[in-house]
Protein backbone atom coordinates (compact mmCIF):
# COMPACT_ATOMS: atom_id res chain seq x y z
CA UNK A 1 0.00 0.00 0.00
CA UNK A 2 2.83 2.29 1.05
CA UNK A 3 4.91 1.52 -2.17
CA UNK A 4 1.62 2.18 -4.36
CA UNK A 5 0.78 5.57 -2.81
CA UNK A 6 4.53 6.40 -2.61
CA UNK A 7 4.27 5.62 -6.28
CA UNK A 8 1.35 7.89 -7.56
CA UNK A 9 2.76 10.62 -5.41
CA UNK A 10 5.51 10.69 -7.50
CA UNK A 11 3.76 10.50 -10.50
CA UNK A 12 1.31 13.56 -9.57
CA UNK A 13 4.62 15.41 -9.17
CA UNK A 14 5.95 14.72 -12.41
CA UNK A 15 2.62 15.33 -14.15
CA UNK A 16 2.35 18.73 -12.86
CA UNK A 17 6.03 19.53 -13.52
CA UNK A 18 6.00 18.31 -17.21
CA UNK A 19 3.29 21.26 -18.13
CA UNK A 20 5.86 23.86 -17.17
CA UNK A 21 9.15 22.24 -17.85
CA UNK A 22 10.14 20.25 -20.45
CA UNK A 23 13.22 18.67 -18.38
CA UNK A 24 11.17 15.78 -17.42
CA UNK A 25 12.10 13.67 -20.72
CA UNK A 26 15.61 13.52 -19.47
CA UNK A 27 15.15 11.51 -16.22
CA UNK A 28 13.37 9.64 -14.73
CA UNK A 29 10.94 9.86 -12.15
CA UNK A 30 12.54 9.85 -8.56
CA UNK A 31 15.58 11.35 -10.70
CA UNK A 32 13.18 14.33 -12.10
CA UNK A 33 11.60 14.69 -8.42
CA UNK A 34 15.62 15.37 -6.92
CA UNK A 35 16.70 17.57 -9.57
CA UNK A 36 13.06 20.23 -9.78
CA UNK A 37 12.48 22.10 -6.48
CA UNK A 38 10.03 20.10 -4.48
CA UNK A 39 6.83 20.95 -5.00
CA UNK A 40 4.62 21.15 -2.19
CA UNK A 41 1.04 20.68 -1.60
CA UNK A 42 -1.07 23.28 -0.76
CA UNK A 43 -4.57 23.33 0.85
CA UNK A 44 -6.27 26.29 0.15
CA UNK A 45 -8.80 25.92 2.58
CA UNK A 46 -7.50 28.38 5.26
CA UNK A 47 -7.69 27.34 8.91
CA UNK A 48 -7.55 29.66 11.95
CA UNK A 49 -7.38 28.74 15.08
CA UNK A 50 -10.33 29.29 17.72
CA UNK A 51 -10.22 30.23 21.43
CA UNK A 52 -11.43 27.68 24.13
CA UNK A 53 -14.46 29.50 24.51
CA UNK A 54 -15.49 29.91 20.95
CA UNK A 55 -14.93 26.80 20.12
CA UNK A 56 -17.17 25.39 22.74
CA UNK A 57 -20.04 27.60 21.62
CA UNK A 58 -19.40 26.66 17.65
CA UNK A 59 -19.95 23.07 19.24
CA UNK A 60 -23.00 23.76 20.92
CA UNK A 61 -24.54 25.25 18.18
CA UNK A 62 -23.67 22.56 15.84
CA UNK A 63 -25.62 19.97 18.46
CA UNK A 64 -28.21 21.61 18.81
CA UNK A 65 -28.87 21.42 14.81
CA UNK A 66 -28.21 17.69 14.74
CA UNK A 67 -31.85 15.53 14.25
CA UNK A 68 -33.55 15.10 17.77
CA UNK A 69 -33.72 11.63 17.83
CA UNK A 70 -35.15 9.10 18.17
CA UNK A 71 -38.65 9.92 17.26
CA UNK A 72 -41.69 7.65 18.29
CA UNK A 73 -43.34 7.67 15.17
CA UNK A 74 -40.22 5.53 13.23
CA UNK A 75 -40.82 2.47 15.59
CA UNK A 76 -43.46 0.31 14.80
CA UNK A 77 -46.67 -0.03 17.18
CA UNK A 78 -45.94 -3.04 19.06
CA UNK A 79 -47.27 -4.09 22.62
CA UNK A 80 -44.21 -3.72 25.12
CA UNK A 81 -43.52 0.03 24.60
CA UNK A 82 -47.09 1.17 24.10
CA UNK A 83 -48.32 -0.53 27.26
CA UNK A 84 -44.74 0.23 28.90
CA UNK A 85 -45.68 4.04 28.19
CA UNK A 86 -49.38 3.55 28.96
CA UNK A 87 -48.28 2.43 32.73
CA UNK A 88 -46.63 5.62 33.07
CA UNK A 89 -49.58 7.75 31.38
CA UNK A 90 -52.16 6.32 33.61
CA UNK A 91 -50.05 6.27 36.59
CA UNK A 92 -49.48 10.14 36.29
CA UNK A 93 -53.20 10.27 35.26
CA UNK A 94 -54.42 8.64 38.67
CA UNK A 95 -51.60 10.31 40.85
CA UNK A 96 -52.13 13.31 39.61
CA UNK A 97 -56.33 13.04 39.93
CA UNK A 98 -55.02 12.19 43.80
CA UNK A 99 -53.31 14.93 44.32
CA UNK A 100 -55.66 17.50 42.91
CA UNK A 101 -58.38 16.14 44.60
CA UNK A 102 -55.75 15.85 48.31
CA UNK A 103 -54.48 20.27 47.40
CA UNK A 104 -58.10 20.92 46.85
CA UNK A 105 -59.67 19.04 50.13
CA UNK A 106 -56.68 20.99 52.04
CA UNK A 107 -57.70 24.91 50.13
CA UNK A 108 -61.53 24.20 50.06
CA UNK A 109 -62.55 25.80 53.38
CA UNK A 110 -60.46 29.01 52.87
CA UNK A 111 -62.16 29.14 49.16
CA UNK A 112 -65.91 27.94 50.30
CA UNK A 113 -65.55 24.29 48.10
CA UNK A 114 -67.61 21.54 49.17
CA UNK A 115 -65.82 18.50 48.80
CA UNK A 116 -66.92 16.44 51.52
CA UNK A 117 -68.27 13.04 50.17
CA UNK A 118 -71.51 13.78 51.19
CA UNK A 119 -71.83 16.76 48.55
CA UNK A 120 -69.71 14.90 46.28
CA UNK A 121 -72.15 11.87 46.46
CA UNK A 122 -75.09 13.93 46.35
CA UNK A 123 -73.81 16.04 43.66
CA UNK A 124 -72.41 13.26 41.15
CA UNK A 125 -76.13 11.21 41.97
CA UNK A 126 -77.68 13.92 39.86
CA UNK A 127 -75.35 13.36 36.87
CA UNK A 128 -77.38 11.90 33.97
CA UNK A 129 -76.46 8.26 33.73
CA UNK A 130 -74.53 8.77 30.30
CA UNK A 131 -72.33 10.97 32.12
CA UNK A 132 -72.38 8.91 35.21
CA UNK A 133 -70.85 6.01 32.96
CA UNK A 134 -68.77 8.21 31.49
CA UNK A 135 -66.73 9.20 34.25
CA UNK A 136 -67.00 6.32 36.23
CA UNK A 137 -65.65 4.45 33.28
CA UNK A 138 -62.98 6.99 33.04
CA UNK A 139 -61.34 6.86 36.58
CA UNK A 140 -61.83 2.68 36.38
CA UNK A 141 -59.93 2.23 33.07
CA UNK A 142 -56.30 4.17 34.13
CA UNK A 143 -56.88 2.24 37.50
CA UNK A 144 -57.70 -1.30 36.65
CA UNK A 145 -54.74 -0.94 33.73
CA UNK A 146 -52.77 0.00 36.27
CA UNK A 147 -53.53 -2.16 38.37
CA UNK A 148 -52.93 -5.72 36.08
CA UNK A 149 -49.61 -4.03 34.51
CA UNK A 150 -48.21 -3.02 38.21
CA UNK A 151 -48.55 -6.64 39.12
CA UNK A 152 -47.24 -8.08 35.44
CA UNK A 153 -44.16 -5.60 36.52
CA UNK A 154 -43.62 -7.25 39.50
CA UNK A 155 -43.78 -10.33 38.16
CA UNK A 156 -41.04 -9.43 35.81
CA UNK A 157 -39.15 -7.86 38.72
CA UNK A 158 -39.08 -10.83 40.56
CA UNK A 159 -37.30 -12.58 37.19
CA UNK A 160 -40.56 -14.48 35.46
CA UNK A 161 -42.18 -14.16 32.19
CA UNK A 162 -39.31 -12.23 30.84
CA UNK A 163 -38.97 -13.79 27.85
CA UNK A 164 -40.30 -11.68 24.46
CA UNK A 165 -42.93 -14.54 23.42
CA UNK A 166 -44.08 -13.89 27.05
CA UNK A 167 -44.23 -10.12 27.61
CA UNK A 168 -46.33 -10.04 24.69
CA UNK A 169 -49.36 -12.69 25.51
CA UNK A 170 -48.73 -11.11 28.83
CA UNK A 171 -49.75 -7.77 27.73
CA UNK A 172 -52.82 -9.23 25.84
CA UNK A 173 -53.89 -10.75 28.95
CA UNK A 174 -53.52 -7.48 30.64
CA UNK A 175 -55.52 -5.92 27.87
CA UNK A 176 -58.29 -8.07 28.15
CA UNK A 177 -58.36 -7.56 32.15
CA UNK A 178 -58.38 -3.91 31.96
CA UNK A 179 -61.59 -3.60 29.54
CA UNK A 180 -63.77 -6.19 31.34
CA UNK A 181 -62.88 -5.44 34.90
CA UNK A 182 -63.10 -1.38 34.34
CA UNK A 183 -65.97 -2.12 32.34
CA UNK A 184 -67.58 -4.04 35.28
CA UNK A 185 -66.82 -1.25 37.51
CA UNK A 186 -68.14 1.29 35.18
CA UNK A 187 -71.55 -0.26 35.21
CA UNK A 188 -71.58 -1.22 39.09
CA UNK A 189 -73.42 0.77 41.34
CA UNK A 190 -75.42 2.54 38.53
CA UNK B 1 -21.02 15.89 4.33
CA UNK B 2 -20.88 18.11 1.91
CA UNK B 3 -19.49 20.37 3.61
CA UNK B 4 -16.03 18.32 3.46
CA UNK B 5 -13.41 19.81 1.15
CA UNK B 6 -11.16 17.34 -0.61
CA UNK B 7 -7.25 18.96 -0.72
CA UNK B 8 -6.65 16.47 -3.45
CA UNK B 9 -8.64 17.71 -6.15
CA UNK B 10 -8.30 21.67 -4.91
CA UNK B 11 -4.24 20.79 -5.15
CA UNK B 12 -4.69 18.83 -8.49
CA UNK B 13 -6.01 22.17 -10.05
CA UNK B 14 -3.52 24.61 -8.32
CA UNK B 15 -0.53 22.58 -9.89
CA UNK B 16 -1.13 22.64 -12.98
CA UNK B 17 -0.54 26.02 -13.34
CA UNK B 18 2.17 27.60 -11.11
CA UNK B 19 2.47 31.24 -12.89
CA UNK B 20 -0.72 32.21 -11.50
CA UNK B 21 -1.14 30.07 -8.71
CA UNK B 22 -2.04 32.84 -6.30
CA UNK B 23 -4.97 34.03 -8.21
CA UNK B 24 -6.15 30.68 -8.93
CA UNK B 25 -5.90 29.64 -5.16
CA UNK B 26 -8.08 32.99 -4.62
CA UNK B 27 -10.53 32.10 -6.91
CA UNK B 28 -10.36 28.17 -6.00
CA UNK B 29 -10.56 28.92 -2.25
CA UNK B 30 -14.10 31.76 -3.27
CA UNK B 31 -15.98 29.34 -5.38
CA UNK B 32 -15.32 26.22 -2.73
CA UNK B 33 -16.66 28.08 0.08
CA UNK B 34 -19.80 29.45 -1.33
CA UNK B 35 -20.24 25.73 -2.82
CA UNK B 36 -19.85 24.69 0.63
CA UNK B 37 -22.43 27.22 2.01
CA UNK B 38 -24.74 26.57 -0.93
CA UNK B 39 -24.60 22.65 -0.47
CA UNK B 40 -25.27 23.15 3.54
CA UNK B 41 -28.18 25.06 3.41
CA UNK B 42 -29.40 22.62 0.43
CA UNK B 43 -29.23 20.10 3.07
CA UNK B 44 -30.80 21.78 5.59
CA UNK B 45 -33.81 23.08 3.28
CA UNK B 46 -34.32 20.07 1.96
CA UNK B 47 -34.18 17.78 4.69
CA UNK B 48 -33.21 15.10 2.72
CA UNK B 49 -31.19 14.32 -0.25
CA UNK B 50 -32.79 13.45 -2.95
CA UNK B 51 -32.48 15.73 -5.50
CA UNK B 52 -36.30 15.59 -6.71
CA UNK B 53 -37.22 17.18 -2.95
CA UNK B 54 -34.59 20.04 -3.02
CA UNK B 55 -36.03 23.77 -2.95
CA UNK B 56 -34.31 26.92 -3.98
CA UNK B 57 -31.85 27.93 -1.30
CA UNK B 58 -34.29 31.94 -1.67
CA UNK B 59 -36.57 29.92 0.86
CA UNK B 60 -33.68 29.95 3.90
CA UNK B 61 -35.44 30.82 7.26
CA UNK B 62 -33.51 34.07 8.20
CA UNK B 63 -33.25 33.08 12.36
CA UNK B 64 -31.66 29.94 10.89
CA UNK B 65 -27.80 28.84 13.21
CA UNK B 66 -24.78 29.80 11.81
CA UNK B 67 -23.53 26.17 12.41
CA UNK B 68 -24.45 24.11 9.43
CA UNK B 69 -25.70 20.23 9.92
CA UNK B 70 -23.54 17.63 9.59
CA UNK B 71 -26.40 15.26 9.45
CA UNK B 72 -28.35 14.36 6.30
CA UNK B 73 -31.15 12.33 8.50
CA UNK B 74 -34.30 14.27 8.57
CA UNK B 75 -35.32 16.75 11.59
CA UNK B 76 -38.26 16.19 13.00
CA UNK B 77 -39.13 18.49 15.63
CA UNK B 78 -41.21 17.10 18.41
CA UNK B 79 -39.63 19.37 21.04
CA UNK B 80 -36.44 21.27 20.27
CA UNK B 81 -32.98 19.97 21.71
CA UNK B 82 -32.82 21.65 25.22
CA UNK B 83 -29.43 23.43 25.90
CA UNK B 84 -26.44 21.83 25.10
CA UNK B 85 -23.67 21.07 27.69
CA UNK B 86 -20.71 19.07 26.84
CA UNK B 87 -18.64 17.61 30.02
CA UNK B 88 -14.85 17.28 29.58
CA UNK B 89 -13.03 15.87 25.82
CA UNK B 90 -13.57 13.52 23.55
CA UNK B 91 -10.91 11.38 25.29
CA UNK B 92 -12.22 11.71 28.78
CA UNK B 93 -14.64 8.93 29.82
CA UNK B 94 -18.21 9.34 30.93
CA UNK B 95 -18.10 10.17 34.56
CA UNK B 96 -19.49 6.88 36.40
CA UNK B 97 -22.17 8.01 39.44
CA UNK B 98 -20.45 7.11 42.94
CA UNK B 99 -21.89 3.79 43.91
CA UNK B 100 -24.58 3.91 46.56
CA UNK B 101 -27.25 1.70 47.26
CA UNK B 102 -29.72 4.09 49.22
CA UNK B 103 -29.67 5.38 45.51
CA UNK B 104 -29.28 2.08 43.92
CA UNK B 105 -30.53 -1.58 45.12
CA UNK B 106 -32.45 -0.51 48.42
CA UNK B 107 -34.02 2.54 46.63
CA UNK B 108 -35.45 -0.62 43.84
CA UNK B 109 -36.56 -2.91 47.00
CA UNK B 110 -38.30 -0.39 48.48
CA UNK B 111 -39.95 0.47 45.21
CA UNK B 112 -41.23 -2.91 44.64
CA UNK B 113 -42.06 -3.25 48.19
CA UNK B 114 -44.31 0.10 48.45
CA UNK B 115 -45.88 -1.02 44.78
CA UNK B 116 -46.56 -5.03 46.43
CA UNK B 117 -47.97 -3.51 49.55
CA UNK B 118 -50.65 -1.70 47.79
CA UNK B 119 -51.97 -4.88 46.10
CA UNK B 120 -53.75 -5.99 49.22
CA UNK B 121 -54.92 -2.50 50.37
CA UNK B 122 -56.66 -2.35 46.99
CA UNK B 123 -58.06 -5.57 47.00
CA UNK B 124 -59.62 -5.85 50.52
CA UNK B 125 -62.00 -2.87 50.10
CA UNK B 126 -63.37 -4.61 47.04
CA UNK B 127 -63.75 -7.70 49.79
CA UNK B 128 -65.32 -5.83 52.94
CA UNK B 129 -66.72 -2.79 51.37
CA UNK B 130 -64.25 -0.84 52.56
CA UNK B 131 -61.33 -0.25 55.26
CA UNK B 132 -61.28 0.18 59.06
CA UNK B 133 -59.60 3.71 59.96
CA UNK B 134 -55.96 2.62 60.30
CA UNK B 135 -55.59 0.50 56.91
CA UNK B 136 -57.37 3.64 54.81
CA UNK B 137 -54.94 5.97 56.60
CA UNK B 138 -51.97 3.25 55.20
CA UNK B 139 -53.80 2.93 51.62
CA UNK B 140 -53.68 6.66 51.78
CA UNK B 141 -50.19 6.77 52.85
CA UNK B 142 -48.86 4.14 50.46
CA UNK B 143 -50.50 6.11 47.41
CA UNK B 144 -48.80 9.10 48.63
CA UNK B 145 -45.38 7.56 48.94
CA UNK B 146 -45.84 5.38 45.69
CA UNK B 147 -47.69 8.49 43.51
CA UNK B 148 -44.26 10.46 44.89
CA UNK B 149 -41.63 7.68 43.39
CA UNK B 150 -43.60 8.06 40.34
CA UNK B 151 -43.60 11.60 40.06
CA UNK B 152 -39.55 11.57 40.70
CA UNK B 153 -38.93 8.90 38.47
CA UNK B 154 -41.22 10.90 35.72
CA UNK B 155 -38.76 14.09 36.63
CA UNK B 156 -35.62 12.29 36.43
CA UNK B 157 -36.33 10.93 33.09
CA UNK B 158 -38.15 14.22 31.05
CA UNK B 159 -36.13 16.96 32.98
CA UNK B 160 -32.30 16.30 32.44
CA UNK B 161 -29.80 17.48 35.23
CA UNK B 162 -27.17 18.33 33.34
CA UNK B 163 -28.88 20.17 30.53
CA UNK B 164 -31.42 22.29 32.90
CA UNK B 165 -30.21 22.27 35.90
CA UNK B 166 -32.53 25.42 37.48
CA UNK B 167 -35.79 23.38 35.92
CA UNK B 168 -35.15 20.18 37.30
CA UNK B 169 -34.93 22.23 40.70
CA UNK B 170 -37.68 23.86 40.75
CA UNK B 171 -39.81 20.86 39.74
CA UNK B 172 -37.81 18.56 42.68
CA UNK B 173 -38.73 21.43 44.81
CA UNK B 174 -42.19 21.79 43.55
CA UNK B 175 -42.77 18.11 44.11
CA UNK B 176 -41.75 17.89 47.32
CA UNK B 177 -44.14 20.52 48.23
CA UNK B 178 -46.97 19.09 46.57
CA UNK B 179 -46.80 15.97 48.48
CA UNK B 180 -46.52 17.88 51.69
CA UNK B 181 -49.85 20.09 50.59
CA UNK B 182 -51.25 16.86 49.56
CA UNK B 183 -50.55 14.85 52.79
CA UNK B 184 -51.56 17.27 54.71
CA UNK B 185 -54.96 17.64 52.88
CA UNK B 186 -55.37 13.36 53.55
CA UNK B 187 -54.97 13.74 57.32
CA UNK B 188 -57.51 16.42 57.18
CA UNK B 189 -59.40 13.92 55.01
CA UNK B 190 -59.12 10.88 56.95
CA UNK B 191 -59.66 13.24 60.17
CA UNK B 192 -62.60 14.71 59.03
CA UNK B 193 -64.72 12.52 56.70
CA UNK B 194 -65.34 8.97 56.35
CA UNK B 195 -62.41 7.63 54.77
CA UNK B 196 -61.13 7.17 51.43
CA UNK B 197 -62.50 3.43 50.36
CA UNK B 198 -65.56 4.34 52.24
CA UNK B 199 -66.10 7.79 50.24
CA UNK B 200 -64.88 6.04 47.24
CA UNK B 201 -67.93 3.97 47.38
CA UNK B 202 -70.63 6.09 48.64
CA UNK B 203 -69.92 8.60 45.57
CA UNK B 204 -69.23 5.17 42.87
CA UNK B 205 -72.61 4.24 44.24
CA UNK B 206 -74.77 6.94 44.27
CA UNK B 207 -78.39 7.24 43.15
CA UNK B 208 -80.45 9.85 42.61
CA UNK B 209 -83.04 10.13 45.75
CA UNK B 210 -86.73 9.81 43.64
CA UNK B 211 -84.46 6.71 42.39
CA UNK B 212 -84.79 5.29 45.59
CA UNK B 213 -88.23 6.35 46.17
CA UNK B 214 -89.72 5.44 43.22
CA UNK B 215 -88.66 1.90 43.29
CA UNK B 216 -90.23 0.28 46.01
CA UNK B 217 -93.71 1.72 44.43
CA UNK B 218 -92.85 0.25 41.47
CA UNK B 219 -92.07 -2.89 43.10
CA UNK B 220 -95.38 -2.86 44.98
CA UNK B 221 -97.28 -2.24 41.75
CA UNK B 222 -95.87 -5.18 39.81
Amino acid sequence: MISQRFTQISARRVFAQRSISLTSTRFSAPALITACKPLTQSRPAATQTVPEDEAYSILKAQRAVRPVSPHLTIYQTQIPWTLSALNRITGIILSGGFYVFGAAYLVSPLLGWHLESSALAASFAELPTAVKLLLKFGVALPFTYHSWNGMRHLVWDSGRQFSNKMVVRSGQVVIGLTVVSSGALAVYGL
Amino acid sequence: MASVLRPAAISRQTCSLVSNRTALLQQASRTRFSETLRTSYLLRESRCLSTTQRKSPSRIPSNDPVAAPFHTSARRQILPPGPQVIEGGVNDPAPVPPTSPTHGSYHWVFERAMSAALIPLTIAPFAAGSLNPVMDALLCAGIIIHSHIGFQSSIIDYVPDKRLPKTRAFFWWALRAATVVVAIGFFEFETNDVGLTEAIKKIWTAKRKEDSYVEPVLRGVA
